[in-house]
């Protein structure tokens, strides 16, 4: 092996030599040695990404537009390849953007905007453009056609690998029948081993947009997904970035973009919820952190050995006796006034002490005496300190402290502060934890007593909470950007104010509602129930999860349950296992909502589907293929918590199911053993028939509907059983005309009259039906609004 | 009762009381009504001594059957389908064992009036003794096991299959004596020589006594229980009470379990509380073996089992026990945690039941 180590002190040649190979390379070309990064890492798997990318566009040109999409995609084979064919009726695309929409990768209008949509690198379709080129030759042709335009632009291109840019060979207009909308075609090597995913992938993409309509048509099916409803997703707005969401690097980025001279304002006109009060607290901290605050004393006391007053009066030369001696009142009186001082409040003290004495005598104080006057006062004030330290030490432990310990503490606190090269006091929060953590550690190597780390924390606190901010202003905005450590600690400052969640409008969950009907449109199921939480923030990213779940019906009974997984209403249809969404299903446990779990960890069975969804401006996923949704704790949390919902609402429905079953069970044993008891009966007692209707609808508590006919009167008598009201739909259908009953709708139909009541029956109560029909009619009766299990119809 | 002529026409009020209650259920059902039927709840709890009687007969707690539960509709259906094979046994004039009745749903058309077991059937005819008031006797319904046998100086005339016999208890029968039959209402007394009634617990001692003659020498009717009696033994010796006016007396071991079958005899079962009146002889009189004599005679014994102190605590708060007699014995023998069997009087020799202890009890009694 060569070494290059050992050729260094021969001359500069290796690094030469290396640099002729370095050479920057065109993210196309990136793209064309790193295919299955983007999700064109195979044939089959090339076919699903294109579909999907084409689609995803489709979507999203169309739901800007406000405009119901209606999509077309077709997949033909194509001698040795295979055409795809994608359509959509979205507003179109203009002349002049359309070869760069298709034909130059990372050109879009997403990347920039936090604002939730399908697409978000631009990457997407022009990826799909360039895998065809390449396995083909054959350019992508696109045809868009914009509202009001007679005639559509036509264009069939490649992408240049070596700049990124398009290459045009067909530019013409054409006609098209839409109005306006999208065609793309492109031909490429693919097979159709993927068709299960390619199936999913357009089934679970209408669940998701029910307000869709697809049609999908691939070499040996054809399917068509129709509209469930009209409303469109909401509009999202676009969002500054959240104060908790960025990172250093662009923030330092966006001091050097920003207009504004103060943090403040930068703040205020850069982020989303930050206003003057929360840039104010910002900013609070900020300063904190780039200054560090002032230690406040409290000012000698009366016993203590220290005289503010004496000090000025020494350190203050030649300004009268009577000035001077005013002078040093006037400060000592105002420091004394003060539970505690701070060297910038004694500044202030001795300059308004100056100025007054000045306007008063006429003599002038100037710079330097005052400066003396503060350091002498200041030296005063410190006297105390470690009497000072020992309270606030006292304050902050316990009390069972002994007493030596705490005193120990304290001295060496104070001697910290007393070392410190800044006579003033001044130190940030760490310098302080400092002092305190090695003032401890003293204390437990000399004095053996340790104080735990909460006792130190607590320490800490106590004195930060009694230091001043300090009043110097905080760094500019250009002061910030050119010190990273300074830009580290105004990004310190923003995370740690409390600032409210950012907005939601820039996100659209499918709701409820619409995650139901989606399901309800592809799964044949008896129950559905969906869940949408609020929105929470990871990253400065608000993000909404919503989780639906389909239950029973023609769902198979065997095996695992299906799990639909969607980012911003794309379907997810690779990497399953990777998922954060599956790993939250796994550790649910599932029975108890009412499905089986084998072992009580891991993908349940039964027949179910769960549905889980994840709209943010920002979607952590595990890959640029966009697959799988990357493990962060504060979305799995809320998948976990939308799951839940969902799942409650399901064990309600299985467990009113089960206790119907029961009850039905009981009915099926009852209706069987009573009439068999009424008929021994009869033998027995050798008396008449027996009816067991209202025995057994008094047993079950249901409701009984009976028919009484006495020649061509007819009576339908509903009597409740039950313990609440019962308001039944009875409607007789009668053979010959019943002529205009009282309470009752009649509708002729095909020689059959509709004889329809509807009664409200309280509990207990009976209501009588009656009407008159001639002899030897026909009867059928049906009655709805009460659940079979709690019927006896009897008529 | 026990006359002959009148075995028909109580044949025909057995029938008529089953389908009275069948057809409280028909109106039941045709008035719209839930099917149901009330039985006094057959557990300790729920006895009580009726004063006039002398006997314990079932409280006023009761439980009920209906239809409205799956359980309680399948038993009211089981009933039914009973009632309709008693009244047609009753109408045809033929008999069955309580096991045969168990065997006998099998061939029911509905499986649901099937029994699942023979405590299932066995309880049924209970509760329809007790809701109809006829004894299950009188349904004609026997149980499996035949009842006790009897030695002394009694004579009586049987109504067999095979027409009537006259039998006396000594000189008719052999060293076994005479079987009682199921339905001891077919049984006349027609004379006797007697003193007294003994009801022997085990047929050990049964023996012993017959073997020492004592049944001669003391003009005893010995009546042998074998274990737990049965119906008819425990009717047989009220008769011979009732009719005879002969003072009873019961042998037994010394232990909880032997109380009880006294209790049985003399205050009545829990289990056929309904019928105290007709079974219980509440004048029967205690003669031992007694935790007393246990201390007295020195006895041979075994431990008290744990379930024995149970049986014994159980029985201090047992309404039939709440006697200063009972309470004493049933104290002194949890405090000496012993117990003893009649054969342990053996250890003093084979005589010494007939000629020592037996003799000094009754004196003690006032018997002899």
């Amino acid at each position: 092996m060569t070494s290059y180590q050992s050729e260094l002190g021969g001359g500069g040649d290796v690094a030469e030599e290396l640099a002729k190979g370095q050479r920057a390379i065109s993210i196309a070309e990136f793209f064309e040695k790193n295919k299955h990064m983007l999700g064109f890492d195979s044939g089959a798997r090339g076919l699903v990404t294109a579909v999907k990318e084409a689609v995803d566009n489709a979507l999203d040109a169309t739901e800007e537009a406000g405009i119901l999409p209606d999509i077309y995609v077709e997949i033909a084979e194509a001698g040795d390849y295979y055409r795809l064919v994608i359509e959509d009726n979205g507003p179109g695309i203009t002349r002049e953007q359309i070869p760069k929409v298709f034909g130059k990768l990372l050109y879009g209008s997403r990347f920039h905007a936090r604002e939730q949509s399908r697409g978000q690198q631009g990457i997407g379709i022009s990826a799909a453009v360039l895998y065809s080129q390449l396995t083909s030759g054959k350019p992508a042709k696109i045809t868009s056609k914009t509202q009001g335009s007679s005639r559509a632009e036509y264009f069939e291109l490649i992408i240049d690998t070596d700049t990124n840019e398009p290459e045009i060979s067909v530019e013409d207009t054409t006609t098209w029948e839409r109005p306006h909308g999208t065609r793309i075609e492109l031909e490429m090597e693919a097979n159709m081993r993927a068709r299960q995913q390619l199936h999913d992938y357009v089934k679970h993409t209408a669940v998701v947009n029910p307000h869709a309509r697809i049609e999908f048509r691939e070499p040996s099916e054809h399917l068509k997904y129709e509209r469930a409803t009209d409303e469109m997703p909401a509009e999202t707005t676009e969002i500054r970035p959240h104060p908790h969401g960025v990172e250093l690097g662009t923030l330092i980025k966006m001091l050097g973009a920003t207009d504004s001279y103060s943090v403040s304002g930068f703040l205020q006109s850069e982020f989303t919820r930050v206003g003057q009060k929360t840039a104010d607290s910002v900013v609070s901290n900020f300063r904190d952190r780039h200054y560090g605050r002032e230690m406040a004393w409290q000012p000698p006391q009366s016993h203590q050995d220290a005289d503010i007053e004496a000090a000025i009066t020494d350190a203050v030369n030649g300004k009268g006796k009577e000035a001077t001696a005013a002078f040093a009142a006037a400060v000592a009186d105002a420091v004394g006034g003060r539970d505690r001082v701070a060297h910038h409040e004694l500044v202030a003290v001795v300059e308004e002490a100056a100025d007054d004495v000045e306007a008063d005598s006429g003599v002038t104080f100037g710079d330097t005496v005052r400066e003396n006057a503060v350091d002498a006062a200041w030296r005063e004030v410190v006297v105390g300190r470690e009497a000072d330290c020992y309270r606030l030490v006292d304050d902050a432990t316990t009390s069972r402290k002994d007493d030596a310990a705490v005193e120990a503490l304290a001295r060496r606190v104070a001697t910290a502060f007393a070392n410190a090269e800044d006579a003033r006091d001044r130190l940030t929060h760490d310098t302080l934890s400092g002092y305190v953590q090695r003032a401890a550690e003293r204390t437990k190597e000399r004095d053996d007593v340790s104080f735990g780390e909460t006792a130190r924390e607590n320490v800490v606190e106590t004195f930060w909470s009694v230091a001043r901010s300090v009043p110097d202003d905080a760094p500019s905005v250009t002061e910030t950007e050119g010190d990273r450590d300074t830009a580290s600690e105004l990004l310190e400052a923003m995370r740690e104010t409390d600032i409210l969640a950012p907005p939601t409008d820039c996100l659209a969950p499918i709701t409820g509602g619409l995650v139901k009907a989606g399901l309800q449109k592809e799964y044949d199921a008896d129950f559905y129930a969906a869940a949408t939480r609020d929105a929470e923030v990871h990253g400065g990213d608000p993000f909404i999860v919503e989780a639906g779940i389909a239950y029973g019906g023609d769902l198979p009974a065997e095996g695992q349950v299906d799990v639909l997984r969607f980012a911003n209403r794309v379907p997810l249809v690779y990497q399953r296992g990777a998922c954060a969404s599956t790993d939250v299903v796994k550790r649910i446990n599932w029975r108890n909502y009412g499905l089986d779990q084998p072992g009580g960890s891991g993908m349940p069975n039964g027949p179910a589907v769960l549905m889980v969804h994840v709209a943010s401006t920002n979607v952590p996923f595990t890959s640029e293929s966009k697959d799988a949704i990357a493990n962060v704790p504060a979305i799995e949390d809320e998948i976990e918590l939308a799951l839940r919902e969902a799942a409650r609402e399901m064990k309600r429905y299985l467990n009113k199911r089960r206790s119907m079953e029961k009850r039905q069970r009981k009915q099926d044993v009852i209706a069987d053993i009573l009439p068999r008891m009424a008929d021994k009966l009869s033998e027995v007692t050798e008396r008449e028939e027996l009816h067991v209707g209202d025995s057994l609808a008094r047993i079950m508590n249901n409701v009984l509907v009976e028919r009484e006919v006495d020649g061509g009167h007819v009576k339908l008598v509903v009597r409740n059983f039950s313990d609440t009201n019962a308001e039944p739909d009875v409607t007789d259908i009668v053979g010959a005309d019943p002529g205009d009953p009282e309470g009752a709708q009649v509708v002729e139909m095909d020689g059959e009259w509709f004889v329809k009541w509807s009664p409200t029956v309280s509990s207990g109560e009976t209501a009588v039906l009656e009407y008159d029909v001639g002899d030897d009619t026909t009867f059928d009766i049906s009655v709805e609004g009460i659940e079979d299990a709690k019927l006896t119809v009897n008529a | 009762m026990s006359s002959d002529s009148d075995i028909p026409r109580q044949d025909e009020l057995a029938r008529e009381r089953l389908i009275d209650l069948a057809a409280e259920f028909y109106d039941q059902f045709a008035a719209g009504e839930v099917p149901s039927m009330q039985i006094p709840t057959r557990t300790k709890s729920n006895i009580e001594y009726d004063e006039e009687k002398g006997v314990w007969v079932y409280g006023d707690r009761h439980s009920t059957r209906s239809a409205n539960t799956v359980g309680g509709a399948q038993k009211l259906l089981k009933a039914i389908y009973v009632i309709d094979f008693l009244q047609n046994q009753l109408e045809e004039n033929r008999s069955s064992t309580l096991r045969e009745l168990y065997y006998l749903s099998e061939s029911w058309d509905l499986d649901a009036a099937q029994f699942n077991s023979q405590d299932e059937s066995n309880g049924l005819i209970e509760d329809l003794e007790i809701v109809s008031h006829v004894k299950r006797e009188d349904f004609h319904m026997r149980p499996e096991e035949s009842g006790a046998k009897v030695m002394g100086p009694l004579l009586i005339r049987e109504q067999t299959n095979r027409g009537e016999r006259e039998i006396h208890c000594q000189d008719d029968v052999g060293q076994g004596g005479y079987q009682i039959p199921n339905n001891v209402d077919t049984v006349e007394f027609l004379d006797h020589d007697a003193d007294f009634v003994m009801a022997v617990e085990t047929g050990g001692m049964r023996d012993r006594l017959v073997e020492n003659g004592f049944d001669e020498d003391y003009r005893c009717i010995v009546v042998h229980l074998g274990g737990q009696p049965a119906r008819a033994t425990r009717r047989l010796t009220k008769r011979l009470h009732d009719e005879l006016d002969l003072p009873v007396t019961v042998f037994t071991d010394g232990d909880p379990w032997s109380y009880r079958i006294f209790g049985s005899i003399s205050y009545g079962s829990i289990k056929s509380a309904h019928l105290s009146e007709y079974l219980a002889t509440p004048q029967a009189q205690f003669i031992g073996i007694q935790p007393s004599d246990i201390v007295e005679y020195d006895l041979p014994t075994d431990p008290l089992s744990d379930s024995d102190v149970n049986a014994l605590r159980s029985e201090l708060e047992d309404p039939r026990f709440q006697t200063d007699y009972w309470r004493e014995q049933i104290e002194l023998q949890l405090d000496i945690n012993k117990k003893a069997e009649q054969q342990a009087l053996a250890s003093r020799g084979l005589d010494f039941v007939t000629d020592t202890y037996l003799p000094e009890r009754l004196e003690e009694m006032g018997i002899v």
